[in-house]
């Protein structure tokens, strides 16, 4: 399993970066963290003529906050984001999340920008940006634009990135007082891919859900949010009762894939014992954080 | 290394001699090889599962830079000696023997069946140029699983067989099955399934082939179980004697029964070395490893058991069929030792056996960590399924049915002794371990609170090696032997054809051996892995303990007695009065008078004696088995299964095991361990999947999952050392072990937590969607 | 071909690669640094596993390349001179090992989890350690190392 032959650059700027992206469009594939893309070269799944190398992108690192969002550069590795007190405090469910990613060997190289971009709906990190709402910033020739989640993820590993364009940030919205979070998933074995995985964010207000975010890992070919179980729980007093309410309405209308690891009938199943759990889960931790 | 100070090392965990190598990065692994000017092979692998192969061009292959050669399936033909595959002729059953060709050339018979190979200056290059091969298929409907291969309209996978029957229907009685059954109480009717899994060791097969043409002498590296068989294979294939062929092995990265004998590529880049007179490097990726290499386990049962009221087993009546994929081999052996096997260790008064192993599509059928394993899982599964049925104890109805252990022994119906078997010792102590009326008030519990905790047990025997036969050596494979050496410098050197790939020969051999004849631990040296050093011998079939471990006990005291006879002389004192202690030679009481062995041995080299002295001092020791022995053992699992993911966690984990005396328990233990954890993989995780049109989709390890540290819990071991058979030798074997039982007492926990339900298991792979699918189809009442 | 040159076990080395060519392979291959193993090339059984600038990383997932200015501490860097760790000696006496072959990942791997977490308890290590694989052993031998080894750290 040896990678097939490739060009190399490493751009030592954004613009030098995003020149390289406008000349060989689709030829290239951009090398961040490299745990997703390595292993598709090696299994010669992936055959890019040219790899632009971003790791030496300094400027693309780092987390900051301000004016209520978190803005996270996409070369910021994963264990760094795991490691950072804003995040911690002001993105919650990314903070739960993160450590769910693989292992500690693949945190240290994996990128937030990276899982992003690779956009594989059974990861963590599509989820969570799809339950929050995140914003993709991305850089091309002509300019910064910024991509809201529910236009990002476009399909199977597809992304609406252009083929000129490098991501560049992510921003989440810094939670509100009174936010729990959940973040679980079933998963073979600790540190794989989930089967199904569910982002969970619950808002308290006065004792009622003022609002509700829950977003799907691996039930569809992009990260789902459950809008219609949402809708349900909004203005609502949390229940069991209520939760169970939501775990049916968000799971009616799924159809998930099949494969070696679980079929369509199991998918479905376990997402609705997800939603139940997650949702126990984030409205007890969102009395801890009044 | 500082000394290692023991009373006596034989019964002791002694630190292993292995491990400095292999904690530092010393480990030399056949990947490890480099020679001057060695070249990489890559082969060029079907896609197909059946199909018949109209072409194939290496040219744009071997136009690459970089590229040295390739060769076709066909051009491999004209470069060695045809016939059977070796290990095929060594490990194969009766039945009909297919045609076979190095590679594939007429004919792919399953996804990854090698179509040519590709030599280059590095694997990167070799595998460029096996995308540049182009190779034309003409498609064949692909006998998928083995109710197509049954079906006499399949397309036949070997045109001279004319079906795809790969061993013929065969039915054994012993016993009066007819009246067994008329008699019995209660008839039940079982399915079976166990599913196909695999060896996955975590180096994969290789070897670096190197042909001297000079001197006419091919030289290989190898990872293997056994040098001499490797050589053997080798040999053959390219047509050359085997004096001019020597395998050489180093450290090997595990295997459980799939490195035996040189495989169809290690054969092949044998040949290739020949041809281009340069040392040439294969070593299988992961992807290889999971598509071709081998797999196993894929049988099928219909179980009938008759039983009566109480709950005694009365009789048996299987009938099996195999799935030995393609290029049949050891899966038309197995129906054999299943037969043997499947009594147990009760008191089954009759048995019916049907085999049929068939062809299909799919990775050849390998020998797996205790291949006939699934007598045990259809034996244990069985009792579970009917004590359930007779509101029985699942303790209850083994200790009822579990032949005492009298004297002369109680015999299995298919023909051997049960002697020393402590199959009611083992399973009352796991049962204690486990604290049965504790869990129950647990399990009762839980059950309250919408928590599913179950607790299964299920016990074993196997032969390693075996009780005594009346016709020959105890051990299967036959007689071990072992030359054994004082060299000069006083290191006790033994030569064994044993090749460890974990099973710390290294340091249990020693043990045995510095302790019979008198020297320290670290005065004692294990030769392996090279076919001019060593005598025949495999590692395999659970046998090195009693039979290695007797050769060197034997040996070791030949030797000793050797040295002494020979110090005699020196020493002026009868050989009598002499013994060796802590690596010296002295009169007994006299300390005053001991010189270092060393010395001694010095002496017998250098020195001139009279013809009656017999200065070589070494011994070719030859060991039968002695009184062999049964080894086996009892399991226990607590596991709790959340029924609304599916998932299963294995709490905790008892065994009561025998292997008669324990050389190292430390090694024993891993060895149970490891098994034990392959145990787990097969119900929980490890399933090698095929499609029904024979496309393999288990190729890497994001699809055949193995366990990791957070699927295995603590494996608690208590060790029973109870019924001694023979005065010097008992060793038994235990590699085998935890593998074979573990299976069957995880299904039967599971069964037990989902009792609730009414779920019955009559199958061996347990992913999450089958546990809710099992619950969703069972009756809820 | 690109030329590199990478501090490797306090040492500094230079290649001259492709590209494509894997840390795993520059490491095994061009500076016969054998000790670190490939059991997978896909990122998954750990057995690569190295330290790059004080991290563990799975070898098999980086190129050469990338590494062109790093520290890279491999199983034969782990202790000078022939000496052992204290991870390592640890793991002698727990007999942690059988074949050998995922056993230079798991003890980098250990070596650096135990570094940034001195007082990790069992679950802890068992979760930390989940992405190495080992066919022999079970894992409880290797368990048994580390949590030995965290011990002896303590008691200095």
């Amino acid at each position: 399993m040896k990678l097939p032959s490739v060009e190399y650059e490493a751009p030592a700027t954004v613009a030098a970066a995003v020149d390289l992206l406008a000349e060989h469009q689709d030829e290239a594939s951009v090398l961040a963290g490299g745990q997703s893309l390595i292993p598709l070269l090696a299994l010669r799944l992936a055959r890019p003529a040219l790899l632009i190398d971003i790791n030496g992108l300094q400027e693309l690192s780092g987390v900051s906050a301000s004016n209520g969002w978190v803005a996270v550069g996409a070369m910021t590795r994963e264990h760094v984001a795991e490691d950072s007190k804003t995040i911690a405090d002001s993105v919650p469910l990314l903070a739960a999340a993160l450590p769910l990613i693989g292992h500690e060997a693949i945190r240290n190289r994996g990128t937030i920008g990276g899982s992003l971009a690779h956009a594989d709906p059974a990861a963590e990190l599509p989820a969570v940006a799809r339950a929050l709402d995140a914003e993709f910033v991305v850089r091309g020739r002509s300019g910064e634009r910024v991509i809201p989640a529910a236009e990002w993820f476009e399909g199977y590993l597809t992304t609406s990135r252009r083929a000129d364009e490098l991501l560049a940030e992510v921003r989440f919205p810094a939670a509100a007082p009174g936010t729990g979070v959940a973040f679980h998933e079933v998963a073979r074995r600790h540190g794989d891919f989930a089967i199904v995985g569910l982002a969970a964010s619950l808002t308290l207000s006065g004792g009622t859900i003022s609002d509700a975010r829950l977003a799907f890992a691996g039930i569809s070919d992009v990260p789902v949010r459950a809008s219609g179980a949402e809708d349900l729980l909004r203005g609502e007093i949390p229940s069991a009762e209520l939760f169970d309410q939501a775990a049916r309405r968000a799971t009616e209308d799924i159809d998930p894939p099949a494969d070696l690891h679980g079929s369509s009938e199991y998918r479905k199943k376990v997402a609705a014992a997800l939603v139940r759990r997650g949702l126990q889960a984030a409205a007890e931790n969102a009395d801890e954080r009044q | 290394m500082a000394a290692i100070a023991a009373e006596r090392y034989t019964g002791a965990s002694i630190k292993r001699s292995e491990d400095p190598r292999i904690l530092t990065g010393g480990g030399r692994y056949v990947d490890d090889v480099k020679l001057p000017g060695m070249l990489h092979a890559a082969f060029v692998r079907s896609p197909m599962a059946h199909a018949r192969v109209l072409s194939v061009d290496v040219s744009a292959a071997r136009a690459l830079p970089g590229v040295v050669a390739a060769f076709t399936g066909a051009e491999l033909e004209e470069m060695t000696v045809s016939g059977p595959d070796p290990l095929a002729a060594l490990m194969g059953g009766p039945g009909p023997a297919p045609e076979f060709t190095l590679l594939a050339t007429d004919k792919v018979r399953f996804v990854g069946d090698p179509v040519a190979v590709v030599v280059a200056e590095s694997r990167y290059l070799a595998e460029d140029g096996c995308e540049l091969v182009e190779v034309e298929y003409d498609e064949l409907p692909p006998v998928a699983n083995a109710s197509t291969a049954l079906d006499p309209g399949s397309t036949p996978l070997f045109a001279n067989l004319g079906d795809n029957i790969a061993r013929p229907h065969s039915r054994n009685e012993f016993g009066d099955v007819a009246a067994t059954f008329a008699d019995a109480d209660r008839v039940f009717d079982f399915h079976i399934d166990v599913h196909r899994h695999q060896n996955v060791p975590m180096e994969g097969r290789g070897c670096v082939a190197s042909y001297d043409a000079d001197l006419g002498v091919m030289t290989v590296y190898a990872a293997t179980q056994s040098v001499h068989v490797s050589r053997i294979a080798v040999a053959m294939r390219l047509g050359m004697p085997h004096d001019k062929v020597r395998v050489l092995a180093g450290d090997v990265g595990g295997s459980f029964g799939l490195k035996i004998g040189a495989s169809r590529e290690e054969q092949a880049v044998a040949a290739a070395s020949r041809a281009v007179g340069r040392s040439v490097k294969w070593v299988e990726d992961r992807g290889e490893n999971l598509t071709a290499s081998g797999q196993a386990r894929e049988e099928s049962f219909d179980v009938r058991a008759a039983v009566s009221n109480d709950g005694d087993l009365l009789g048996l009546d299987v009938t099996m069929v195999v799935d030995t994929g393609s290029y049949p081999g050891m899966g038309t052996m197995v129906p054999d030792i299943m037969e043997a096997m499947l009594p147990g260790p009760y008191k089954l008064a009759a048995l019916g056996f049907d085999s049929t192993a068939v062809t299909t599509n799919k990775a050849p059928y390998v020998a797996y960590r205790g291949p006939w394993a699934s007598e045990t899982f259809v034996r244990e599964r069985a009792l579970d399924l009917i004590a359930k049925d007779l509101g029985l104890d699942p303790l209850e109805i083994r200790l009822r049915n579990v032949a005492p252990r009298t004297d002369p022994p109680a015999m299995m119906i298919t023909g051997r002794p049960l002697v020393g078997v402590t199959t009611r010792e083992s399973l009352e102590r796991v049962a204690q371990l486990a604290d049965f009326p504790a869990f129950r008030r647990r399990q009762a519990e839980a059950r309250a609170r919408g928590r599913y905790l179950g607790i299964g047990v299920a016990t074993f025997i196997e032969a390693a090696p075996g009780p005594r036969s009346p016709d020959g050596p105890s051990g299967p494979m036959g007689l071990e032997t072992m030359r054994l050496r004082l060299e000069e410098d006083g290191i006790v050197a033994l030569f064994t054809g044993q090749m460890p790939h974990g099973q710390s020969h290294q340091t249990t051999l020693a043990q045995i051996a510095a302790d019979e004849f008198g020297v320290p631990f670290e005065q004692v040296r294990v030769v392996v892995g090279d076919t001019e050093a060593v005598p025949f011998g495999l590692t395999g079939g659970s046998r090195s303990a009693t039979m290695t471990g007797g050769v060197a006990l034997h040996g070791a005291r030949q030797l000793k007695a050797k040295v002494l006879e020979f110090a005699s002389h020196l020493m002026e004192a009868s050989a009598r009065d002499l013994e060796i202690v802590d690596g010296r030679v002295g009169v007994r009481g006299d300390p005053a008078s001991a010189i270092p062995v060393s010395e001694i041995a010095r002496q017998a080299a250098a020195g001139e004696f009279g013809a009656d002295v017999d200065t070589d001092l070494q011994v070719e020791a030859t060991f039968d088995g002695g009184e062999g022995g049964w080894s086996g053992g009892s399991h226990c699992a607590i596991v709790e299964v959340d029924v609304e993911t599916g998932k299963v966690t294995v709490e905790r984990y008892v065994v009561a095991e025998d292997c008669g005396a324990l050389i190292n328990p430390a090694v024993v233990e891993g060895q149970v361990r490891g098994g034990v954890a392959q145990g787990i993989g097969a119900v929980l995780l490890e399933r090698s999947a095929y499609d029904e049109d024979g496309n393999y989709q288990s190729a890497t390890f994001m699809d055949y999952l193995l366990p990791t540290a957070c699927d295995v819990p603590r494996i608690e071991i208590e060790h029973l050392e109870t019924v001694s058979l023979d005065a010097d030798v008992n060793f038994r074997g235990v590699g085998e072990g935890g593998m074979i039982v573990a299976p069957p007492t995880i299904v039967n926990a599971i069964e037990d937590a989902l009792a609730p339900f009414g779920v019955r298991i009559y199958e061996q792979h347990l992913p999450p969607s089958r546990i809710l699918e099992l619950l969703s189809g069972a009756d809820l009442g | 071909m690109v030329d590199i040159t990478v501090r490797v076990n306090g040492g500094t080395r230079t290649g001259s690669v492709e590209a494509r060519k894997t840390l795993a392979d520059f490491l095994r291959e061009d500076l016969d640094l054998t000790g670190t193993h490939t059991g997978c090339e896909h990122g998954v059984c750990g057995a690569c596993t190295v330290i790059v600038d004080g991290r563990a990383v799975r070898s098999c997932l980086m190129l050469a390349v990338q590494a062109a200015g790093s520290e890279v501490t491999t199983i034969e860097g782990l202790a000078p001179d022939g000496a052992m760790s204290t991870l390592q000696e640890a793991m002698w006496d727990s007999h942690s090992f059988q074949c050998g072959f995922c056993t230079p990942g798991f003890v980098m791997q250990a070596s650096a989890f135990l570094k940034a977490h001195p007082e990790a308890g069992e679950q802890q290590i068992r979760e930390a350690l989940s992405g190495n694989i080992c066919r022999c052993t079970g894992y409880q031998s290797i368990i048994d190392g580390v949590l030995l080894a965290a011990e002896r750290n303590r008691q200095g």
